[in-house]
């Protein structure tokens, strides 16, 4: 992995707008800050190499080393990722809550990682009217304070970073995509420490297609309604084409073609639908807002859900084939979507010194730009 | 030598250009004085107010310039002599009074002293205040020695008296802030008993009203102001304040006034040419005595101008000589205008001693000596630049870390527009480079207010603008009511430090105490804002954090002007100076150093003087001769590394 | 007096007591029947500015407040950098330099864009170019007598050893009273012994404490 500075990732990413916001190089030191979905730099640092640089999941990526380090081969470019199982999911009926965004997997798992000291600490994304605020979470009840999805970007491994100076060594975290490949990055030890230990002990990643910028959406908002008593936001499955959103007044709906004009830009270049990197991987089961698609990828990831569902924290069935296959379409579009994009940029696997957004094999990337288009 | 020299008696006492001005103020029997700080002219007023219980007299710090020759001239009209004092920046904020002033003329003596800065040794600019006194059309008097800046304004209080009208006394830097041998005099025995006789006829100069113009009838003013004026010149041709010394028909005249007459006989006895150049010392440089001017210009063909700033003598003097060409022939000037003499920054005796070896074809200047080469060459590496900044323990470096913080987190290229204080540094690195207007004295918060109109535009662009205490007062209040009367959605932020700090400390309206260290209002500014409607926080600057927290949430709810009140004593306050509040340590097995994680957050940015690197052991410490004990820079570290104890008393 | 008018600097930085000592000094040479004439730059003073002082002694008359270049007499020096700034300036093969050895470093040093030399090399460097000039500890002395702001006085109690000019403790003391608080005599009178007594003894011949480098990236 080719590491640089400060400097290269002011000009390349947050100047260039490919920042997501993930909060990967904030709160590492005190030069990156994040404010309201958007990160700063607030004075120049002159280090050549920084962690700032090699967490950034927009910058020189290499996801074959990545790949290599977490499950044993180089990327392939499959849809889905390297994975061990898919199933539905729900939270057991020993956890429940109004604000799970689905079926609460997610909060399910975190609550019984923590519980069963598997993980010390939780990173979480809480929200504070409609700004996602990370959170370094201790006790399980607050796991589910914490529920429910903010559709736009949030700083959430700023919390992991400060956990990790905190000194603690066993660190759960719930991440979108870019975030669990920031994540993927920090756990390979870039900086090559001589003291380095992976102190993250569950990843549970979420599906993700693109997230908002908050200033944005929340400005967007502020013509419609009080952002401020927003309860839950949603997106209902195709062909429903809108957005929900309730307050204490009840539901209203957006077009989602409204809403999609607040996509963060840099989510355009995310090859990543499901997370791959990381332990467990969960989203929305197509037209069952009530339940989860899970994926299994890591031998930790199955142990934690196999313990969690005996003790009555999680229910899983088998995912019925046709489901599968939408989600794989989706995915393989996604994927195919955005390495054109980053292709077109010149920002793929470049030479004679320039950087890249992205490093791969050209077999993969063949694969990719082979798969599924259209309808 | 000059005027007050001849009585031997009293032993010469070393005197501050600014100590001989006050105390010529005083021998003249001043009963008011009033000024506005600013360098190089406060320690007038500060002497005064010193002498005032003893003196029975009034001094004031005024809010600004303008009402400062408003007072005093209240005074002069009630038949008192009174002085005025300011920096020459503040000429151009009195100068709509002066002139209706000039216009209706005074009674008791009034003088305006002020003081320039050629070269801005330590101001914005080096303005000239000198063309003031033809557009005013009142007499310029400008002190060539430390008895001249005595004796002249004792003397200024007597021509005002003369030609009732006040008088305009400009020193320089190197004449305000340098000292030298003053014999004093005697200081009078009486007081004046004040009286403003109004009854009289419009016409009256003595009991009428004192308007300074008549309608459509300019005649009636502005004339009789012009014969004063002839009167001044009349006067000035026997004026024992400008002197000749060199030969009879000397082959370059130098005419030349204030400090730089000092280089003038500096070079001149340096290249032993006193009976070849003569030195024509004006003192009275405004209006110009004609025919002694011309008289020494019939006597040679050559002159050089030597004065700082703007041409002034030069102008007038060439204008003399063009009236006079009939008579006096063709002349040859060297100055300003030839190039011989330089058009910017103040002068000394080496630059006097090039313009003559140029003139006069003398051999030019030896190539620096082997010595001086050396010496330059230790000083390349062991003289490292200094650059300005901000004291140890100061509160505006806590400030301006957080103001840029904020705008850099808010992301919409905001920007600070500043004005005239110690806070103008934050253009540079000790403030963050966050400034980035600046002019004068409240003009932040005026442009900050237009920048704020322009927003209609589509223009996203954050503002804010910051003011001084001192300044709030003088200058910004107008600004800050046209920004709320018009919705300008602004930022002004107070940098309320509890006094003219840059200026050593001068009380404003704002603090409870007066010149004369009496009781005063203290003027509550954040009372001001709330009563003009202005949403106004006041924060500890000292309080990073939540500093920058409401400085972000402001800057997002700009909908009118708003104002913020950062609110720390100055590190130099009399409360505060030599005292450490905590005792400021680093811990160097947790500095983090030059490390990923902070590489040197503290010595490489922050750059407070405290602050030292040590190169070998590769952490940061504290300089304790230097360090201030204000604590700000523990609650930078990233690491936790700079610890504060509250330091024993 | 060797010279007329004899021309000193006092140089140093913002915040050491240069004016202080420039106009005691002047006041207790006009105590002494001399003509003087000082020259200031204090306007960045307390801002970390250099800071300079001429001062003009003379049997006669007013002269310039500003020395003309390499023609001083006498360098008093609050810091060492300034020494060599000074000199580079107004130094000629005949002055005579009394520095403190006490670096205050520029924030640009701080920061580490620019590097300060280890004052031996200052030292060296400045005594190559004028044999007799001469070093002393004022601060760490100052620092002992428990303020560091003592050490300009010091080095005023260090220079009445070593110039032909009357500089006597006499003048010292009716001057210093005039300039500061009452309980502030005994401490400056000590702090002017102080420096008389180091220049006797020669103790500054060394530096004692080992003198890093400080700032710029190694
Ligand atoms: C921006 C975004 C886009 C998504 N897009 C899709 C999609 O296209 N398809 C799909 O199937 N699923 C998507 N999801 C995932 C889905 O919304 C649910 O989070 C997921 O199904 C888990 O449901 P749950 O009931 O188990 O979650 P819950 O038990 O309610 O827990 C939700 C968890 O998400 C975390 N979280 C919330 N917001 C964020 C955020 N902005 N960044 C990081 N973590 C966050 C919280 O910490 C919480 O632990 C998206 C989620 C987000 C945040
Ligand atoms: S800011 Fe703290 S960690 Fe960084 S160099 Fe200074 S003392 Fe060390
Ligand atoms: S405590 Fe820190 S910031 Fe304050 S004066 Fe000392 S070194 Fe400077």
């Amino acid at each position: 992995m080719r590491v640089f500075g400060p400097k290269e990732l002011q000009t390349d990413i947050i100047e260039k707008g490919l920042c997501s916001g993930c909060g990967g190089c904030v709160d590492i030191c005190p030069y990156f800050r994040s404010h309201r979905g958007k990160t700063a730099m607030l004075f120049p640092c002159t280090l050549e190499k920084g962690s700032c640089y090699a967490f950034c999941p927009k910058a020189e990526v290499d996801l074959d080393e990545l790949s290599m380090r977490f499950f044993g081969r180089t990327f392939d470019g499959s849809p889905l990722g390297h994975h061990l199982s898919i199933q539905i999911s729900r939270a057991g009926g020993r956890v429940s809550s109004p604000n799970f965004q689905a079926g609460g997997t997610v909060s399910a798992l975190m609550a019984f990682a923590l519980m069963k000291g598997i993980v010390e600490a939780a990173v979480l994304t809480d929200r504070e009217k409609l700004l996602p605020l990370p959170r370094l979470v201790k006790d399980p009840s607050e796991v589910l304070r914490c529920a429910s999805s903010k559709y736009s970007a949030a700083p959430t491994l700023s919390a992991f970073n400060r956990a990790v100076r905190e000194g603690i060594d066993r660190i759960g975290v719930v991440a979108t995509p870019c975030q669990a490949l920031a994540l993927a990055q920090l756990r390979s030890n870039p900086l090559q420490k001589a003291d380095f230990k992976d102190p993250a002990a569950l990843v549970v990643g979420l599906f993700c297609t693109w997230s908002l910028d908050f200033r944005a959406f929340k400005d967007y908002l502020a013509g419609k309604m009080d952002p401020s008593i927003i309860r839950k936001v949603d997106i209902p499955p195709p062909p429903a084409e809108i957005m929900e959103i309730y307050d204490d007044q009840g539901k209203r709906e957006i077009p989602l073609a409204e809403v999609r004009q607040l996509v963060l830009p840099s989510c355009s270049f995310c090859l990543d639908m499901t997370a791959e990197f990381s332990d467990l991987s969960v989203g929305v089961l197509e037209g069952r807002p009530d339940l989860n698609t899970l994926i299994i990828r890591t031998e930790r990831g199955m142990e934690i859900v196999s313990q969690a569902r005996k003790e009555g924290f999680l229910f899983t069935e088998d995912l019925p084939e046709e489901n599968l296959k939408h989600l794989a379409w989706a995915a393989a579009n996604k994927k195919k979507r955005a390495l054109v994009k980053i292709k077109a940029e010149g920002l793929f696997n470049t030479g004679d010194g320039r950087r890249a957004v992205l490093r791969f094999s050209d077999e993969a990337a063949g694969a990719i730009l082979a798969g599924e288009d259209g309808k | 030598m000059t005027a007050g020299a001849k009585k031997r008696k009293e032993a010469p006492r070393l005197l501050m250009g600014n100590e001989a001005i006050a105390r010529g103020a005083l021998e003249a029997g001043i009963q008011i004085a009033s000024g506005y700080p600013g360098t190089p002219s406060s320690e007038i007023i500060e002497n005064l107010s010193r002498s005032a219980a003893e003196r029975n007299i009034y001094v004031e710090w005024s809010t600004n310039e303008k009402v400062a020759t408003e007072v005093a001239a209240a005074a002069s009209f009630a038949g008192l002599r009174a002085l005025c004092v300011m920096k020459q920046n503040g000429v151009n904020v009195a100068s709509d009074f002066l002139l209706h002033l000039a216009h209706s003329g005074t009674r008791g003596g009034m003088v305006l002293v002020s003081c320039d800065d050629p070269g801005a040794l330590s101001s914005v600019n080096e303005g000239d205040s000198r063309p003031f006194a033809r557009i005013l059309e009142v007499p310029l008097l400008e002190p060539g020695d430390f008895q001249e800046a005595k004796d002249m304004t004792k003397w200024a209080f007597e021509l005002s008296e003369e030609i009732r009208n006040f008088v305009f006394l400009r020193s320089v830097t190197r004449m305000s802030h340098a000292s030298g041998s003053v014999i004093i005099g005697d200081l009078p025995a009486e007081t004046r008993r004040p009286a403003f006789r109004h009854k009289g006829s419009l016409l009256d100069p003595d009991n009428g009203p004192v308007i300074s113009l008549f309608p459509g009838i300019p005649e009636l003013k502005h004339g009789p102001q012009q014969e004063k004026l002839r009167r001044a010149a009349d006067i000035f041709e026997k004026s024992p304040f400008n002197t000749y010394q060199g030969p009879e028909k000397p082959e370059l005249l130098i005419v030349t006034s204030s400090a730089c007459s000092l280089y003038s006989r500096e070079a001149v006895h340096l290249l032993g040419l006193k009976d070849r150049v003569g030195i024509l010392k004006m003192g009275t440089t405004w209006p110009l005595p004609p025919e002694l001017v011309k008289r020494h210009l019939a006597g040679t063909d050559r002159i050089l101008f030597v004065e700082e700033v703007m041409p002034f003598l030069e102008e007038n003097v060439k204008i003399l000589a063009a009236e006079a060409a009939t008579d006096l022939g063709i002349k040859y000037f060297y100055g300003k205008k030839s190039g011989h003499i330089p058009s910017v920054g103040e002068l000394n005796p080496d630059l006097v001693l090039s313009a003559l070896r140029k003139i006069l074809n003398l051999p030019s200047e030896k190539d620096p000596s082997d010595f001086l080469k050396k010496a330059e060459s230790i000083a390349a590496s062991a003289a490292p630049h200094r650059e300005l900044t901000f004291c140890p323990g100061c509160p505006h470096r806590a400030s301006y870390w957080s103001i840029h913080n904020a705008i850099e987190l808010d992301g919409r290229e905001g920007f600070v527009c500043g004005d005239i204080g110690c806070y103008t540094l934050g253009f540079l690195p000790c403030g963050f480079g966050t400034l980035k207007t600046i002019h004068s004295m409240g003009s932040g918060t005026g442009i900050a207010g237009g920048f704020g109109q322009i927003r209609r535009f589509a223009m996203n662009q954050p503002i804010l603008a910051v003011c001084g205490d001192s300044t709030f007062f003088h200058a910004a209040i107008p600004a800050l009511i046209n920004a709320v009367h018009h919705r300008s959605p602004i930022t002004v932020i107070v940098l309320d430090n509890r006094g003219t700090a840059m200026t050593g400390f001068q009380p404003h309206p704002g603090l409870a105490v007066s010149a004369m260290g009496e009781q005063a209002v203290d003027i509550d500014m954040a009372e001001i804002c709330r009563a003009l409607g202005a949403r106004v926080e006041i924060r500890d600057p000292f309080d990073l954090e939540e500093t920058q927290r409401t400085l972000n949430l402001m800057m997002e709810e700009a909908g009118g002007a708003q104002v913020l009140i950062l609110r720390q004593a100055c590190g130099l306050s009399p409360e505060k100076k030599g005292k450490k509040l905590f005792e400021v340590k680093v811990d160097e097995s947790v500095c983090v150093g030059e490390n990923c994680g902070c590489n040197r957050l503290c010595t490489r940015i922050f750059r407070c003087p405290g602050l030292l690197w040590d190169g070998q052991k590769k952490t940061a410490r504290i300089d304790e001769v230097i360090c201030a004990g204000c604590g700000v820079c523990a609650g930078i570290c990233p690491s936790g590394a700079i610890t504060k104890r509250e330091a024993q008393a | 007096m060797t010279a007329d008018p004899y021309n000193i600097i006092i140089t140093g930085v913002g915040g050491q007591g240069n004016v202080l000592a420039s106009r005691v000094l002047g006041n207790m040479l006009v105590r002494q029947g001399y003509e003087v004439t000082i020259g200031e730059t204090f306007g960045a003073t307390q801002r970390g500015g250099s800071v300079m002082s001429h001062l003009r002694i003379a049997k006669e008359g007013v002269w310039s407040p500003q020395i003309p270049r390499s023609r001083a007499h006498m360098i008093v020096s609050l810091e060492p950098a300034e020494a060599v700034r000074v000199l580079k300036d107004y130094g000629n093969e005949d002055v005579r330099i009394l520095s403190n050895t006490r670096p205050v470093y520029p924030v640009s040093v701080i920061a580490g864009d620019v590097v300060y030399p280890p004052v031996e090399e200052i030292r060296s460097g400045v005594q190559a170019l004028v044999p007799g000039a001469r070093f002393i500890d004022a601060t760490e002395e100052a620092l002992k007598m428990g303020n560091p702001i003592l050490s300009n006085i010091i080095m005023l109690g260090a220079l009445s050893g070593f110039t032909p000019l009357p500089i006597r403790r006499s003048d010292f003391k009716a001057v210093i009273s005039r300039f500061t608080p009452g309980d502030a005599l005994d401490m400056n009178l000590r702090a002017f012994d102080k420096g008389r007594e180091l220049m006797k003894k020669g103790k500054s011949k060394s530096v004692k404490r080992k003198q890093k480098s400080h700032g710029g990236k190694i």
